[in-house]
């Protein structure tokens, strides 16, 4: 499934309701990377969930950015240690079916 | 439809004030958002009860009505009416989303307060949600035929029936697929492009197929019978004797079918390619010269 590649950010903003100062502001401490498409500001399709995720989270829980800025690491990290949760488990099992 | 006690889903008393309401959503939003627990069904449903429960508690006229027809609301013929009138002079409006099944909010926060409502999405005038591109490969024996698919639109799953017969190049408009509507506005339409891929021998012209097919110099000359592969099987066909070569011989029915209209197909064109041999023992030598003698 392949979507277009960039959607302009004043659609985007237009498509949530949301202030582009927001996500300017978004981009400042690096959450988010606004591009140019046409000339114009624009957020790439890879971007997308990312960014709504921060808005939801923004809006749901009333959390400003430098919130926002703390829970996209310490998720990164949760991944992160998924991962290697995931990883241990199978070495685990491919151990344990050896003996 | 059961009967959702709101009060309990914060874990507040009925006599909760409105600070008590939104500390308890504030806690409990936080501990079970679903972007905090990727992949957690069970704080995803938890989530959205937390929702619902805050959307009707925090709003003093729906909170007023839980509470008065909250319990008895399946029996309470007031409240029916109640809610008759309420949609008859909606203060936004027709109620315009159309979650459906996938909606936040539960049947019975539906019943009893209609259509989607959010307090925190602002109440103004509602407009229509972005309509979104997206384009979808398939090979031409998927599109022989009716299925489905499910697509992943951004974490957003959606299955649509993709009818036989499409074609390259077409888009299909899925209604209400697209980008949500703003401030219960409808949503807008996810329209998809379709490439189909072709990695068969047959050419595809619509619903006629066309196939090149070699028969041997024999059956050619002499006539015969002949299995061809067709799209979804195979086809057992006479071959005429003194066939020539690039003689086209059509299939009925055995082509690709016609775009939604179910059981019906185009034809199979078969072009006759004459195989000639490339390497002849000494028999067939001899057999082509003593032919070769009798041509006048």
């Amino acid at each position: 499934m392949k979507s277009e590649k960039y959607i302009h950010l004043s659609d985007f903003c237009r498509g949530h309701a949301l202030e582009e100062a927001f996500v300017f502001l978004l981009e400042e401490y690096e959450l988010v990377r606004i591009e140019h498409f046409n000339s114009r500001p624009a957020i790439h399709r890879r971007d997308l969930r990312r960014l709504e995720r921060l808005v939801r989270l923004h809006r749901d829980l009333e959390i400003g950015v430098p919130g926002l800025q703390a829970i996209e690491q310490l998720l990164g990290r949760m991944e992160a240690l998924q991962e290697e949760m995931r990883q241990l488990r199978l070495r685990l099992q491919r151990h344990e079916s050896r003996d | 439809m059961d009967f959702i006690d709101y009060y309990k889903v914060l874990g507040l008393s009925k006599g909760a004030g409105e600070k008590d309401i939104k500390k308890a959503y504030r806690k409990l939003a936080r501990e079970y958002h679903p972007d905090l627990n990727p992949g957690n069904a069970e704080a995803e449903r938890k989530f959205k009860q937390v929702n619902e429960a805050h959307e009707v508690l925090s709003d003093p006229e729906k909170r007023k009505k839980y509470d008065q027809y909250g319990k008895d609301w399946e029996q309470a013929e007031a409240f029916e009416e109640a809610r008759k009138a309420r949609s008859a002079r909606s203060e936004y409006g027709q109620y315009t989303y159309s979650g459906g099944p996938e909606s936040d909010f539960s049947d019975f926060f539906s019943s009893m307060f209609g259509g989607f409502g959010d307090s925190r999405r602002g109440r103004g005038m509602g407009y229509r949600g972005q309509d979104l591109q997206a384009s979808l490969e398939l090979d031409l024996k998927d599109a022989y035929r009716t299925h489905q698919r499910t697509l992943d639109l951004g974490g957003r799953k959606i299955r649509i029936t993709i009818p036989a017969g499409i074609e390259d190049g077409q888009t299909i408009r899925i209604k209400g697929h697209g980008a949500p509507g703003v401030n219960g506005g409808p949503a807008g339409d996810l329209y998809i492009r379709f490439t189909v891929r072709n990695t068969t021998p047959f050419q595809r012209e619509g619903p006629q197929l066309y196939k090149t097919v070699r028969i041997p110099l024999t059956t050619a000359v002499l006539g015969g019978k002949i299995t061809v592969k067709t799209l979804d099987g195979q086809a057992r066909l006479t071959v005429k004797p003194h066939t020539q070569n690039g003689t086209r011989v059509k299939l009925k029915g055995k082509g690709f079918p016609f775009y939604k209209q179910e059981g019906i197909f185009g034809d199979l064109v078969l072009t006759f390619e004459v195989a000639l041999p490339t390497s002849l023992t000494p028999e067939q030598r001899a057999l082509f010269e003593q032919l070769k003698q009798t041509e006048t």
